[in-house]
């Protein structure tokens, strides 16, 4: 990822108290959300053994991980290591953290360290994320010429009386993760619309 | 993937598999370290390993077939509790695994993990402490032991009616190869062994023969088959989520803690000899 914001996925797909996994540019990073509401992006890996957290399980506002149990609070920090609880866990035992923020019916995430401004978008309507067996570019050129560049990671297509707002991320090599939220129109029309522009990127690509 | 060239990897017997699981007139092919391995069992039974056109060498210990792709030192290691007559034996698999064997090893020896990845079984997140426990290498017989490791178990066993504290011991033969004793919910005074035999495959590939040697008068072998594979089945999916699949050797790269002297041990014995498959490359650093 860049210093800028990066679209992981729609906010809705989180709920409260869940983790949800992503990979974005070949990275495995888990989002989780606390009781409090609070959206987080980390690397997905428990430092202690390597494993996977967002096969972990959140209670109140902090992750633990599936394997041992050790909790880590929203700012990184693992505060409880059960097999030894009256340990005082050193603060060097943290998660990996991610800048994280919501707009737009989005979380976003970015890696760089200077500050970046997230897009303004309206709350719209989610509609859903959708993965693509197609690069970006080709998803951008079969849109056009309807398509408005509106962010780094983000486009707009007019449609049936709607805008859908587009944010999108690279999974990998020529795999790419879209999540659409609608202003105005119905979430059967927005789905119709991915639809179609899944099947004409992937023709494309496969051509 | 091609063979390996990790000599004290190929110098080791490997079990391929409970002898039950060849029948006669039949032909099996498998992978081991990286090869293609074929086994033949002529109808007459005898069986015949090969890798190409490499005839290797086979044992029969313990009811399972065991291979080498080099030239062991040493025989297949020692099992007394094989010759106890009262002892029936148990074979609970074969389970594959896409992670390295060393990973499943270490996670066999791991007892922290038990109350949230076998919840209310072998383990209750109200009772997770691992209280200390010992580890020794013994270098006369190239073996690593923990003992006096204890833990509050809701069902230890096929057999347990209720909760009980669990006594545990751990021996580790070679890279690949390790028991558990454990007491016994039949008789209090003599510990059951479970064992696995990990077949490595690929350095992130694995098949899983757990076996065990159990005094258990009440349990079918089908009670204790189930309890077993349900155990192994909750491990696969942390093993197969671990991050690398291989298993990293260079400080820094994960975080072990008190509960986790026996993988502290493990690992350093790997370094010791200059273990390489299944290990991650030092390179591959994050």
């Amino acid at each position: 990822m860049t210093n800028e914001w990066v679209p992981l996925a729609l906010g809705k797909d989180v709920p409260a108290e869940t983790t949800r996994a992503v990979i974005v540019e070949d990275r495995e990073l888990v989002i989780w959300r606390g009781a409090d509401g609070q959206a987080h992006v980390w690397t997905d890996r428990c430092p202690h053994r390597g494993m996977r957290l967002s096969l972990g399980f959140v209670r109140d506002n902090a992750l633990n991980c599936l394997y041992h149990g050790w909790s880590y609070a929203g700012g990184g920090a693992c505060q409880r290591i059960p097999a030894h609880p009256d340990l005082n866990v050193p603060a060097s035992i943290r998660a990996g953290v991610h800048a994280a923020a919501e707009a737009g019916g989005m979380i976003w995430s970015r890696s760089g360290d200077q500050e970046a401004a997230l897009p303004e978008l309206p709350d719209g309507t989610p509609v859903c994320s959708l993965m693509i067996d197609a690069d970006h570019a080709t998803i951008l050129a079969v849109a056009a010429p309807e398509i408005r560049l509106t962010g780094v990671q983000l486009f707009s297509l007019r449609h049936a009386g709607a805008d859908i707002h587009i944010g999108w991320h690279k999974v990998q090599a020529g795999k790419t993760m879209l999540h659409a939220v609608a202003e105005g129109g119905t979430a059967e029309a927005a789905l119709l619309l991915l639809r179609d522009l899944r099947t004409k990127a992937e023709g494309r690509a496969a051509a | 993937m091609t063979a390996t060239e990790d000599r004290v990897a190929l110098d080791q017997w490997y079990a391929l598999g409970a002898m039950q699981d060849f029948r006669a007139g039949e032909e099996a092919v498998t992978r081991l370290l990286g090869e293609d391995v074929r086994i033949r069992c002529s109808t007459g039974g005898d069986i015949a390993v090969t890798a190409g056109t490499r005839k290797l060498p086979i044992r029969t210990d313990y009811g399972h077939l065991w291979t080498s792709l080099g030239s062991p030192a040493r025989p297949v290691f020692d099992l007394p509790e094989s010759r106890e007559p009262d002892r029936r034996a148990v074979h609970c698999g074969p389970v594959r695994v896409r992670a390295s064997g060393l990973r499943l090893i270490e996670n066999f020896l791991d007892l922290a993990h038990f109350p949230y990845v076998h919840s209310d079984i072998l383990g209750t997140e109200e009772r997770p402490e691992v209280a200390r426990y010992e580890v020794e290498q013994r270098r006369d017989v190239d073996e690593l032991w923990a003992t006096k490791c204890e833990f509050f178990q809701p069902k230890a066993a096929a057999a347990a009616a209720g909760g009980q504290i669990s006594k545990y011991m751990y021996r580790v033969v070679t890279p690949f190869n390790v028991m558990l004793y454990k007491t016994a919910p039949t008789a209090s005074d003599r510990w059951d062994v479970i064992a696995l035999f990990v077949q490595p495959l690929e350095p992130a590939l694995s098949i899983a023969h757990p076996f065990m040697l159990v005094i258990d008068d009440t349990s079918t072998d089908a009670e204790l088959i189930g309890f077993q594979q349900m155990i192994f089945l909750q491990d696969k999916i942390v093993l197969e989520n671990q991050r690398p699949l291989l298993l990293p050797l260079q400080p820094g790269r994960e975080t072990p803690t008190r509960a986790d002297l026996s993988s502290v041990l493990y690992r350093r014995w790997l370094k010791e000899k200059q273990w390489r498959f299944g290990v991650e490359e030092p390179t591959a650093i994050a």
